[in-house]
């Protein structure tokens, strides 16, 4: 019964808390916000303690990465890419640099262009381009953000490639464990025309091409952050519905804030994080 | 309801500035930096919205200042989360 008193204090408008849910005093909101945050600095530092248990880990297929592409290039009647395993070496290469060397970006620190990477492993090329992509759990979805950039998108759909070679590959950048999805783009070098690179790349590293990476159970810091703030709003909105309702209809008169003003107002971020999705592209 | 129907003009100003951020964050959903400004905006303009609302109203208080401040700082820390883990 105890137990019983307690959650009715925290929920229900009563005596017992002045005619206002508990959970929506002002100094229980303070408390929801502080514990908000330490969760937050635990989740930031869990990866230096506990490696492997924070992070982006996907089993992304190159293949499929390979395979939506090429989808995509001929819905607007293209033809499709051959996969070149130069090319997915020189793709894994710079993926691995990129973790080696802890940056994400088309150029290393040094100034190591990702050009340099086609042409260590020795494919000699008239068109070069590079897409990256970080922290998606699906090749579909990094394909599809990819398509939604326009300077991503005019290297998937450019009609001067026709190779492309795809490196993924897992690890730890800057603290979290991370999956890179690297595709280059490239049209061999035949004749006598100069060298030309058409779209910015992103960096390379050598070692063998993996054609599937294996699966690691992870837990997204963001699918985490997502879950517990979806939580915490729908609770709070629940709260604050029954709160209302129960206000309005026994007549309370009491001085707080609008419940309809917050009700609208937490609804939206519940919105924002919903349309939040995770991963990066350049 | 018989309040909000009575300040209607006050909810339409606050849905609007409220459905403003939902849709900044979908247009806007590449640009990290705007989506957090969009954010600090929305969240100041919901407090303002409280405290102007409230004044008209003759019952602004201090208790309901604090606890427009904690609503808006408990949704900004949330956003920040997520913005700042994707």
């Amino acid at each position: 019964m105890k137990f019983i008193h307690k959650i009715a204090h925290l929920i229900f408008p009563r005596e017992s808390n002045n005619q206002k849910a508990k959970l929506l005093h002002n100094s229980s909101l303070t408390l929801i916000t502080f514990a908000f945050i330490f969760y937050q600095l635990i989740i930031s530092f869990v990866p230096r303690f506990a490696p492997k248990i924070l992070g982006f880990a996907a089993n992304i297929s190159p293949d499929e990465v390979v395979r939506l592409t090429n989808e995509k290039r001929i819905q607007v009647g293209l033809s499709p890419l051959t996969l070149d395993s130069t090319l997915s070496q020189a793709a894994q290469a710079k993926g691995a640099d990129m973790l080696n060397k802890g940056y994400w970006a088309h150029a290393a620190p040094d100034g190591t262009q990702p050009w340099v990477f086609f042409t260590n492993f020795g494919y000699k090329y008239r068109y070069a381009g590079e897409n990256l992509a970080r922290d998606f759990s699906s090749a579909s979805s990094a394909v599809e953000a990819w398509m939604n950039s326009a300077s991503h998108r005019e290297n998937l759909l450019s009609s001067k490639y026709k190779e492309v070679g795809i490196g993924v590959i897992e690890g730890n950048l800057a603290g979290v464990d991370t999956t890179i999805i690297v595709q280059f783009f490239g049209t061999k070098y035949v004749d006598t025309a100069p060298i030309a690179p058409i779209a910015e790349a992103k960096a390379a590293v050598a070692s063998p091409i993996s054609t599937l990476v294996p699966a690691k159970v992870l837990v997204s810091p963001f699918n985490v952050t997502k879950s517990v703030s979806l939580g915490i709003v729908g609770l709070l909105l629940f709260v604050l519905v029954i709160d209302g309702i129960l206000v309005s209809k026994r007549r309370i008169a009491r001085i707080a804030g609008r419940t309809f003003a917050h009700i609208a107002f937490l609804g939206m971020i519940l919105a924002i994080a919903l349309i939040l999705r995770v991963g990066r592209i350049i | 309801m018989k309040g909000i129907s009575k300040h209607l003009p006050h909810y339409f100003v606050l849905f609007g500035v409220l459905f403003a951020g939902i849709l900044a964050f979908i247009l806007f959903s590449y640009d990290r930096t705007f989506q957090t400004i969009v954010a600090v905006a929305v969240a100041i303009s919901y407090v303002i919205w409280g405290l102007v609302h409230h004044s008209i109203h003759r019952d602004l208080y201090f208790s309901v200042v604090l606890e427009y401040l904690a609503i808006a700082a408990l949704g900004l820390v949330m956003v920040f989360s997520l913005i700042l883990r994707t």
